[in-house]
């Protein structure tokens, strides 16, 4: 009967979507024509290498032009990462600080993450330090560098992070994006404001503080999902 | 530095951020610190406020991107009014909280972070005039609050929290759905912007964007029927995050409803929806109270049918009706945030925190049971409480628009809200004392939060005058769409506006 | 005439499998006893949301908004780039749906610890 009445609702709720997008063009251009700049869109296009010198226009939209939703969204991950732990709290017991997986991995593993690991971590850092020249950024090179841990934990039953070094990275990448927006309001701009020069279109120091930020970010995603991770995984079962 | 509306995010942000580098130094820091960001933020609206009320609505510029290009926030002498009620509330319920018995119990920093980003996140909302900026505060706001719902170590509060997840996690889907379909038909994300290009819209396609906003809002408002997560979470969460609850997120939730119809959308029939959600909210929560046998879940029912009621107000969108409905607001914050202070530590030691349990508590717990019956009285209307004044402004706002049928269901309501509470103040001055229960003393923290929520109550009752001069200027600027749009984009063309109020 | 069939294809493909993975995410999330399987129903709610919020902002046959040197080319040919904005916002819309998903597993395990079983129809002490 329950499953009846779901598949009732989610046909309704299937059909609107449906009649809603299929009425949207696949394909279509809505921004209209860059040198009109009628939509966001197309501003963003026209304006993003002459007035920032940043080639990736979806980095610049992240940091620059919406920077604010990225500040909401880096407090987002840490919020995760406080969240999981309040909500996990258990008195811990001295000493104890193992990893549920109970049978030991096969040698492929082992030998193949050890050798794919800095591989990881050096793609990871790419990406985020050339988040303004290639497709990429912080967030996805921050969680690259994730993937690479949780490659390790999994291969390797020992394998632990410090709890502390996470999180002074974390606190210290949040700490350095708040204070250079601040540092925009302190010299009388507004807040996250570019005030370091922009350089040359396609150069690794151009954009101003568009790579420090997403550096910052890069580091912060890292080690917050990273934390997450362990902390998932070392839970022990009663 | 110059004080500016940034400061809400940015400040808080930042000292979130510092806390757990601070841990590592004084545990007692954790406790002082969010005290002293939020008596900025107080600092700052008093500032802000003054000078909104000289020379009108600031507009915040961010990234140094003008509107429609970037992100702006917009300190009206609406959303700086409920910024500033929003703020002080917090400060109130720091008070409250600080040293609270069994949050001490718990490691604390998780906690006051928490506790921070979900002002943040209110106020956030608030303020914000860009539609995803929104959408990103609300999420915010959001796990912050599931979090705080699990905090206590208890079976009850993770079932709890995760009921609210799930359907939390409904509300960021529709809103993400409306935000999409409007991107793609005015191509702008900024709200003034958006309301200024509406007309283009073809008609199904904004009922469409408007219903899935209503979803999605309707949910962190709590309209029926979508507030099922609320009683629950609102009873298991630590008492100082439930009045966070009640006097900051929904209130959120409302402001984002109120935005969207006020000045974002111009559908027609978008006012009548809210009078009846709002008036079936307000029904069905308050019957729901009347049977409700634990004292936290009833006061969460009775805040739901508050809301309701807010909603009717907004609906009926006349100057008076909207006067009033802010005044409740107001009223609601205060009022219910003393109910929760107090009844939380009536049934602080109570089984199953249960209203039968509190005979006689009159007679040992003076001043909390004194507490609690000022918040009663003030709640259902009686003079010279401030909660008279909203009830009446609304109901001549209703007798203006010939609403009969709604004043008789208000009056009705409010019959039944004097029974449910006047039978926990029988309770508590008639009867006697079970053997052996043990009273919960409060803190010095939390006696003087609700000694300052009491005050209020009593001198906004004798004296409305003292806050309705913002009030007044608050409901006017909301109802103004013109000049929203004017002081964002001073350069737009208002002329394709259609105001249908 | 060819073109026009394509790019019907195309939309019917994509939106429809986007609205297919929100469906099926919401059958998932309202049919499903397990709390795990109700978490992962949620997760594919929002790949279905993101995917659709995507292939909102496609242009036909254009490029990646980046102004490297190829891509300066490609411009100079005519090529259309694509709209950068609902990349950018879902870039956003995915961490948040992270930051959801993991505090919903650790409240899985909590509710595991405490009641030993991870089925929602025996986790209900609260009245619905």
């Amino acid at each position: 009967m329950k499953k009846l009445l779901v598949i009732l609702l989610l046909a309704v709720v299937g059909y609107s979507l449906a009649t809603a997008y299929f009425s949207i063009n696949f394909g279509e251009s809505r921004i209209g024509d860059v040198a009109e700049k009628n939509t966001v869109g197309a501003f963003y296009l026209s304006q993003t290498p002459g007035q920032l010198s940043v080639s990736n226009v979806v980095t610049a939209i992240v940091v620059n032009y919406r920077g604010f939703d990225t500040l909401g969204e880096v407090s987002v991950l840490f919020l995760a990462a406080m969240g999981l732990g309040s909500i996990l709290y258990m008195p811990k017991k001295k000493g104890e600080h193992t990893v549920a997986i109970l049978k030991p991995s096969s040698q492929l593993l082992q030998a193949g993450s050890k050798l794919i690991f800095p591989a990881i971590l050096v793609l990871g850092a790419y990406v985020f330090i050339h988040g303004h020249l290639t497709p990429g950024g912080g967030f996805q090179g921050g969680a690259i560098i994730a993937t690479g841990f949780l490659l390790m934990m999994m291969a390797y039953k020992d394998f632990t992070m410090s709890h502390t070094i996470l999180t002074w990275v974390e606190s210290l990448a949040g700490i350095t994006f708040a204070t250079i927006g601040i540092a925009g309001l302190a010299m009388g701009q507004t807040f996250l404001e570019n005030f370091l020069p922009i350089g040359n279109l396609n150069d690794l120091l151009s954009g101003g503080i568009i790579p420090i930020i997403y550096i910052a970010v890069g580091f912060k995603v890292a080690a917050e999902l990273s934390g997450v991770l362990e902390t998932l995984l070392s839970i022990k079962e009663n | 530095m110059v004080v500016s509306p940034v400061h809400y995010i940015a400040v808080p942000l930042l000292a979130a951020f510092l806390m757990p580098l601070l841990a590592k130094i004084n545990r007692e820091l954790l406790r002082i610190v969010p005290g002293v960001v939020i008596a900025y933020l107080g600092y700052v609206s008093v500032v802000l406020m003054n000078q909104v009320v000289k020379t009108g609505t600031i507009i915040e510029v961010i990234a140094g991107w003008h509107a429609p290009w970037g992100i702006n926030l917009v300190f009206s002498p609406f959303t700086g009014f409920l910024v500033s009620l929003m703020v002080a509330m917090a400060f109130i319920i720091w008070l409250y909280g600080y040293r609270f018995k069994s949050i001490d119990n718990e490691p604390a920093m998780r906690y006051y972070i928490l506790f921070l980003m979900l002002v943040t996140g209110a106020v956030g909302i608030v303020l914000t005039g860009d539609i995803f900026n929104f959408f990103v505060f609300l999420e915010i706001t959001s796990i912050s609050a599931y979090a705080l719902t699990a905090f206590y170590r208890d079976r009850n509060g993770a079932e709890a929290a995760f009921k609210y997840l799930l359907i939390g996690g409904f509300s960021s889907t529709f809103l993400l759905l409306a935000i999409m379909l409007l991107y793609t038909q005015v191509g702008t994300l900024n709200m003034a912007e958006i309301a200024l290009r509406m007309h283009d819209v073809p008609t199904n396609m904004k009922i469409t964007i408007l219903i899935l906003f209503l979803v999605g809002l309707g949910i962190e408002a709590e309209m029926f029927p979508l507030n099922g997560w609320a009683p629950d979470a609102y009873s298991q969460a630590p008492s100082p995050v439930g009045v966070t609850f009640a006097a900051l997120v929904v209130k959120a939730g409302v402001y984002g409803l109120i935005r969207i119809i006020f000045t974002i959308f111009d559908v027609h029939g978008a006012y009548e929806y809210l009078i009846v959600m709002g008036a079936v909210t307000l029904v069905i929560a308050e019957f729901s109270a009347l049977r409700q046998s634990s004292l936290k879940r009833m006061l969460a029912y009775s805040s739901i049918g508050q809301m309701g009621f807010v909603l009717i107000a907004f609906g009926i969108g006349t100057q008076e009706a909207v006067f009033g409905a802010i005044f409740l607001m107001f009223n609601h914050a205060i009022i219910k945030g003393l109910l929760f202070m107090s009844g939380s530590y009536l049934v602080f030691n109570t089984p199953n925190k249960e209203i039968q349990y509190l005979s006689g508590y009159g007679m040992k717990m003076p001043l909390i049971s004194l507490f609690f019956s000022l918040g009663a009285l003030a709640i259902v209307g009686l003079p010279p409480f401030a909660g008279f004044w909203s009830k009446l402004y609304i109901l001549i706002a209703a007798a203006d628009n010939n609403l009969i049928g709604l004043i008789a269901l208000i009056l009705g309501v409010s019959i039944v809200e004097i029974v449910y509470y006047f039978r926990v103040m029988g309770r508590l001055y008639f009867g006697k004392p079970a053997e052996g229960s043990i009273m919960q003393k409060p803190t010095i923290g939390g006696v003087v939060a609700m000694s300052i929520l009491a005050v209020t109550i009593l001198v906004v009752g004798f004296y409305p005058d003292i806050i309705s001069s913002y009030i007044q200027s608050a409901a006017a600027t909301l109802l103004d769409k013109a000049q929203y749009i004017h002081n964002v984009l001073p350069n737009a063309d208002l002329s394709q506006l259609q105001n249908l109020k | 005439m060819d073109t026009i069939n394509y790019n019907q294809l195309m939309s019917i493909g994509i939106y429809g499998s986007a609205i297919g993975l929100i469906l099926i995410g919401l059958y998932a999330i309202l049919i499903k006893k397990h709390l795990i399987k109700i978490v992962i129903g949620m997760s594919i709610v929002d790949a279905g949301v993101h995917l659709l919020f995507i292939a909102i902002g496609y242009i036909s046959n254009g490029t990646a908004p980046i102004f490297s040197p190829m891509g300066e080319k490609l411009i100079e040919q005519g090529t259309p780039m694509v709209d950068p904005v609902p990349q950018a916002l879902v870039l956003t819309a995915i961490v948040i749906g992270f930051g959801v998903t993991a505090v919903a597993l650790s409240l899985v395990i909590r509710l595991y610890r405490h009641h030993n079983t991870a089925r929602i129809d025996q986790i209900k002490s609260l009245k619905w």
